[in-house]
């Protein structure tokens, strides 16, 4: 087993059993996904005033509601269109909220470098997965590049936790550039290329 | 057509995968990228890079720091 394979099967474990008191308590997989958005506003205002340890702690929180809302939903059978519209627009107000945060305080600093930095990684996230959906109109799947939603939040809570945002978003924007150039690509390539198309 | 992930040499190709990624979560792949954006986050010094919220050396400063100052 590889190294992040263990991590995640270790924090599979805790998960598995939020996942069955959600099913038993029959919460609506929407509401969890709300849920999670609120919280995640909250994380984005301890954020804006450099609380980073109690935004971590905050945003582990709502990415739990984030993380199960999906299997909570097939669990209940109640997984529908709607659902996963509605999981993806507040996914896209979660991750905005956070950037949101972190501008007001770089500016607050009077930090105009990294209010650029955040606000040029805040495009590229938005771009990473609108390439990956206007991409999938076209082709059948458009999953290429690394800087996807799960690895921008992990990273968000260890540049919280430990007090190194700064290097996070320079990886965060680097990694979104090339993800969405890789999704453009790709797409091009399915598009044009007869091997992939065979 | 050129298809840079096997007309490339390496290093290059390489770096064309780190960058035009295709792999799974859980390959050994995706462990050397943790490790290499972990190593990226948690080494480099904050003043490198002026962090507006933490300061200092960090690890790479203080080997530096030994190294120059023994």
């Amino acid at each position: 087993m590889t190294f992040t394979g263990l991590v995640g099967a270790t924090f599979w474990l805790p998960l598995r059993a939020i996942i069955a008191l959600c099913v038993r308590l029959r919460i609506h997989p929407n509401v969890l996904t709300f849920t999670g958005v609120l919280i995640n506003v909250a994380a984005a205002w301890a954020l804006a005033l450099g609380h980073f340890v109690t935004a971590g702690v905050i945003m582990t929180l709502a990415n739990i509601f984030d993380f199960i809302d999906g299997k909570v939903a097939g669990e209940l059978e109640l997984s529908s269109d709607f659902g996963g519209f509605w999981d993806s627009v507040m996914d896209r107000f979660s991750d905005i909220s956070l950037f949101v945060g972190l501008t007001y305080l770089y500016s607050t600093l009077g930090r105009t470098d990294y209010v650029m930095v955040t606000a040029l990684a805040t495009m590229f996230t938005i771009l990473t997965s609108y390439t990956r959906a206007r991409a999938e109109s076209v082709v059948a799947k458009c999953k290429v590049g690394f800087m996807e939603r799960p690895e921008r939040i992990v990273l968000f809570m260890i540049g919280a936790f430990t007090n190194r945002m700064a290097a996070v978003l320079w990886v965060i924007l680097v990694l979104s550039v090339a993800t969405v150039f890789a999704r453009i690509y790709y797409t091009w390539r399915a598009l044009n290329d007869p091997e992939m198309q065979s | 057509m050129i298809r840079p992930e096997r007309d490339l040499p390496m290093p290059f190709r390489a770096v064309w995968h780190a960058l035009y990624w295709t792999f799974e979560r859980a390959t050994w792949q995706y462990d050397i990228m943790v490790i290499l954006i972990l190593a990226f986050v948690w080494l480099t010094p904050p003043d490198w890079i002026g962090d507006p919220m933490a300061h200092g050396q960090g690890p790479i400063g203080w080997v530096i720091g030994l190294v120059n100052h023994p």
